[in-house]
């Protein structure tokens, strides 16, 4: 060690080390793409495998089907029987049907305020007490009354309410079964979770009041078709990018496709060859809709609660019926009935690119933590380069060459003379830094809270205005600073370093909870480490200030990178109604608990506005 | 008495702030209270007011298991009206966050970190003001997030640094008698006494110009420290009905470390980790690991006993059983009076930035341990290794720098000069 740490102190000083850490910075941003690209690789992904071994997926006989399918018939005549019907009468009839199935029913109201919209309904439910088991644990069937697009569920909610008279008449079950009709597809769900757990804080939300055990697992049936379909579409991600273990996936999966032949799709990818395109395409979808983290199905509602959901879907016109679709989930509750503990054993971090391929978090995770550290690595070389004093004034036009003060240093019997500014370190003025970066942070809770809280005819209107004002906001900034206290390149410097330290320590910590969402915000924050000269290491003025040309350029692709720019890109791209787009955002904080737009108004927007002020001082 | 303006002010705001925090945000409280990173089992407000409970219902509090803090807090928290118990509370513990900040201005404006009695620093003159030192520690997030909690470290907090501001202002009877609270209310304090005598020893001898006998000096303090916790530990088996059965319950879960939530420290992992039958063994060592910095800290660095009081307050942070956010925030606090010394330190940016990624990752990696269930114990262990990882790169770095601050009083010609281990 002793011998070692000299050369390594030596080495500290080298100009060639000074310089190197912006090309790692880009190098750490290339591998991290060039990582993900890679990862649809048979190399780098995996076949999925049951983890769980008490989950026997497919070992068990299904019996759903012969006469119940009369049954269903009936069920699915009565549903449709309710189309047109008040509210009042269609709960009626739901209780009645549980009853006449000899379960108690109960029912739950709730009502919520989002973006100026009243979201209310009632929530329909029975418990199956288990024959053999004690009420501590329950598993959870759910049939949303419209589904996501707002469509009746007639298939769904009738073979629910088949199967709950189904499951009733066997005496194998050692977990209580829930047979739930929410009375939408996000905000009944959440309701009926919340109460569940106690943790529903709004009076406009009722409690439940009949309970069991811990919930297990959860399935939700969603088919709103009147006829058979082709296959099966599993929806899988849960409120802000939380999964569900990748077991309960699988179980279904195997199922699905092992034992009755039904085809499995993901992420709306309806046409699968298994080629790498559409492996990566199933991929970014999968990331895509794990970064925004909304509901994306009733079960998205469970998984915070660490319930493990899934949502089943019909899709397509094929060959198969409602009661392959039943003896489906007749199987899976069997497969879930037989677990001993709580989800535990398999990946609850994971990205899918086909219903049986998968690559888990340590293969995944480096890409987004290398984009994470590159921002660090800028902090700390901006950091060093801002310590360092500023070279005596150029004496290149000069004819008396200044003298360079110089300093001989000895080191293992051997002498170098060394400039002395190279050994020196300035003091820095931390202050202003500081407190502008922790102050535009804090500004951050303002557009927040406007598009939390405005309605939904307002939210495109302030949009617009907030678009028109943000464009304008950096450079109103810059000239403030400007004109209250100059910035010294040292602050230049620092209060780069220290945006890019926050903008990398959230980034990092965003990784480990919501992948995707840190891994999209760090893409498009990547200019923010070089703008300006960061490619050099001098801290004269004309070496950190950036030049018009520069500057132009560097506005350009800020302004065309900002949040709010952004915004309006993927509403065009995907054909999003903008107010739409933010309305659900509203409803997603207010409802869900969605953190998307906290990491979009004060993580990303306040580092994209410094970025845009060191631009322009 | 003249009352400074900029003083006011400073006050003024903080108070103003930490009353917005709590009435503006009211779920606020109870958030933190609930942390680990700021209540420990001997700390925790919850616990307090389970206390509390059975302290007025005529039930000893010390039965059950949970209450594990001195039993004098129990009658100053039972004067207060049960109908306005969370704002007066609020108050009282932004009064105590005032208090404080006041010691800490007595103790900047004695100089005595720049410049105690056997030693000047030759760059005393760069030093900040104590408004500066005292915005300082009130502006600092994790003294905020303390108040917010309201653990009863706090208390003990605020008896340290009175027991400092006192025997640097030469007052060294009241110095021992608010260390001897501080170490009634949280035991690891008696640790300080060593330092904090020399400390008193030099104030006194700064006072009154003269030097004091040392022996009685010494003598005289250790009797008045030892009174004054005998007295605290008569009225404390008083309050308790005569029996002394809060001592296991209080000083020897400090000891003996019986529970085991987690906390930002590195002993309630390594307890869960061990076999029964090593436990008592590693027990000494890690006591005997925490008191071993007194001695060795004292005989190196005599001249400067404020900053042996500073970095042992800093090794509490990491190495005491039930360390907290509140203890980190104190030594935070100490830490702005060596600003004298911060051009020598050569860590700090790292040291603060692994301290901030800490600060991130520990709540996250808690949430998805506890709440989502798809990490485990690991995740935020490995997070306070790295949080003490941090806090001891600042404790190691600032001693550096000290003694570099020493060494060049005594080798004038080496300045500016890198130094490298031979």
């Amino acid at each position: 060690m002793a011998l070692i740490s000299p050369t390594i102190l030596a080495l500290r000083r080298d100009p060639r080390l000074l310089k190197l850490p912006p090309y790692l910075s880009a190098l750490c941003l290339f591998i991290g793409v060039v990582w993900l690209c890679l990862l649809p690789l048979n190399e780098y992904s995996r076949h999925t495998y049951i983890s769980e071994n008490a989950l026997l997926p497919g070992q068990v006989h299904t019996y759903f089907g012969g006469s119940e399918k009369n049954v269903y018939n009936a069920y699915k005549y009565e549903v449709q029987a309710l189309v047109g019907k008040d509210q009042k009468a269609t709960y009626e009839k739901l209780s009645d049907i549980f009853i006449s199935a000899g379960l108690r029913p109960a029912r739950q109201k709730y009502e919520y305020y989002a973006a100026g919209n009243t979201y209310s309904g009632e929530n329909v439910y029975a418990i199956l007490h288990a024959p053999r088991g004690d009420a501590t644990e329950a598993i959870v069937l759910v049939a949303a009354w419209t589904n996501m697009d707002g469509d009746l569920n007639q298939s769904g909610v009738a073979l629910a309410l088949a199967l709950a008279r189904y499951f009733k008449r066997w005496s194998l079950w050692s977990k209580d079964i829930i047979i739930l009709i929410t009375g939408d597809s996000r905000a009944g769900p959440q309701a009926w979770v919340d109460a569940y757990h106690d943790e529903h804080t709004s009076p406009l939300v009722a409690p439940l009041p009949l309970k069991s055990g811990a919930l297990q697992g959860v399935v939700v049936i969603d088919n709103a078709l009147d006829h058979p379909f082709e296959s099966l579409h599993i929806v899988y991600d849960g409120i802000n990018g939380q999964l569900p273990n990748l077991d309960l996936l699988n179980t279904a999966v195997s199922i699905a496709s092992g034992q009755l032949g039904i085809g499995i799709s993901l992420q709306r990818m309806w046409k699968h060859n298994d080629s790498y395109q559409e492996r990566l395409q199933t991929m970014l979808r999968g990331m895509v809709s794990q970064g925004l983290g909304h509901s994306s199905g009733p079960h998205s509602s469970f998984i915070p609660y660490h319930v493990d959901a899934i949502t089943l879907q019909a899709v397509g016109d094929g060959g198969q019926d409602e009661m392959a679709m039943g003896r489906c989930v007749e199987s899976i509750f069997r497969s879930l009935n037989n677990l001993l503990e709580h989800f535990h054993q398999s990946f609850f971090f994971y990205l899918l690119m086909q219903a049986n391929r998968f690559v888990s978090i340590g293969t995944y995770l480096p890409s987004a933590m290398l984009v994470a550290v590159s921002f660090t690595i800028m902090a700390i070389a901006l950091w060093i380069r801002s310590g360092r004093p500023p070279s005596p004034k150029a004496a290149s036009t000069d004819f008396e060459k200044e003298k360079t003060e110089m300093e001989v240093v000895r080191k293992d019997g051997m002498t170098a003379i060394i400039p002395k500014e190279n050994l020196t370190i300035l003091e820095r003025q931390l202050f202003l830094p500081v407190a502008l970066v922790v102050a535009v942070h804090f500004f951050g809770a303002i557009p927040l809270y406007v598009f939390i809280n405005s309605s939904r005819n307002t939210l495109p209107s302030y949009f617009v205005v907030f678009t028109v004002l943000n464009s304008l906001l950096p450079t109103v900034l810059a000239n403030t600073i400007h004109y209250y206290t100059p910035l010294t390149p040292q602050h230049h410097l620092l209060l780069q370093s220290f945006s890019l330290l926050v903008l990398g320590m959230f980034l990092a910590t965003l990784a480990t909870v919501n992948f995707s969402l840190s891994l999209f915000v760090g893409l498009l924050s990547t200019p923010l480490s070089f703008t300006g000269y960061s490619f050099s290491y001098s801290v004269d003025a004309k070496e950190v200030f950036p030049s018009p040309a520069r500057k132009y350029v560097s506005i350009l692709v800020l302004q065309l990178l900002s949040p709010t720019v952004v915004v309006w890109a993927v509403c065009y791209m995907w054909g999003v109604d903008l107010g739409e787009m933010l309305a659900e955002a509203a409803f997603g904080w207010k409802v869900n608990g969605l953190w998307t737009q906290v990491v979009i108004w004060c993580i990303w927007w306040p580092a994209w506005m410094l970025g845009g002020v060191l631009v322009l001082v | 008495m003249v009352i400074d303006r900029r003083k006011a002010i400073l006050f003024t705001s903080a108070a103003a702030l930490r009353l917005v925090l709590f009435f503006t945000f009211p779920s606020l409280p109870v958030l933190l209270t609930g942390r680990v990173e700021i209540s420990t089992p001997v700390t925790s407000f919850k616990r307090l007011q389970e206390g509390l409970f059975l302290y007025t219902h005529n039930v000893s509090p010390y039965d059950g298991g949970v209450f594990h803090q001195a039993p004098l807090l129990l009658p100053l928290f039972a004067l207060i009206p049960p109908s306005l118990f969370s704002p007066l509370t609020a108050i009282l513990y932004i009064g105590l966050d005032l208090l404080c900040a006041n010691a800490l201005m007595h103790i900047t404006e004695s100089g005595e970190s720049g410049s105690s009695r056997l030693f000047t620093s030759p760059r005393k003159d760069m030093k900040w003001d104590s408004i500066a030192v005292a915005s300082a520690y009130l502006f600092n997030p994790f003294t905020i997030a303390t108040c917010i909690g309201r653990p009863t470290s706090v208390f003990t907090n605020c008896a340290i640094l009175y027991a400092i501001a006192q025997a640097v202002s030469g007052k060294p009877i009241t110095s021992m008698l608010a260390l001897g609270l501080a170490s009634y209310l949280s035991l690891y304090p008696a640790l300080l006494l060593p330092p904090m005598i020399l400390l008193c020893y030099d104030g006194k001898a700064r006072e009154t110009k003269a030097l004091p006998n040392a022996t009685f000096s010494t003598a005289t303090y250790l009797s008045v420290f030892s009174a004054s916790i005998a007295w605290f530990l008569h009225l404390s088996k008083i309050l308790t009905g005569g029996s002394t059965a809060y001592l296991a319950s209080t000083y020897g879960v400090h000891l003996l470390l019986p529970d085991l939530t987690p906390n930002v420290g590195l002993w309630w992992y390594f307890f869960i980790e061990m076999f029964d039958s090593f436990r008592e063994f590693f027990l000494g060592v890690f006591w005997l690991h925490l008191g071993a910095y007194v001695g060795a800290l004292c005989i190196r660095l005599r001249t400067q006993p404020l900053f042996v009081i500073t970095t042992l307050l800093g090794i509490f942070a990491i190495f005491k059983p039930y360390p907290s956010i509140s203890d980190t925030s104190l030594y935070l606090a100490m830490l702005p009076l060596y600003r004298h010394v911060f051009p020598l330190m050569r860590y700090t940016f790292f040291a603060m930035a692994t301290i901030l990624y800490a600060t991130l990752l520990g709540p996250a990696f808690y949430y998805l341990w506890i709440y989502a269930g798809s990490g485990n114990a690991n995740f935020f262990y490995a997070i306070t290794l790295v949080w003490s990882l941090g806090l001891s790169e600042i404790v190691a770095d600032s001693l550096f720098a000290v003694l570099r601050d020493e060494w060049e009083v005594e080798r004038p010609e080496m300045k500016g000069k890198d130094v490298r281990q031979i």
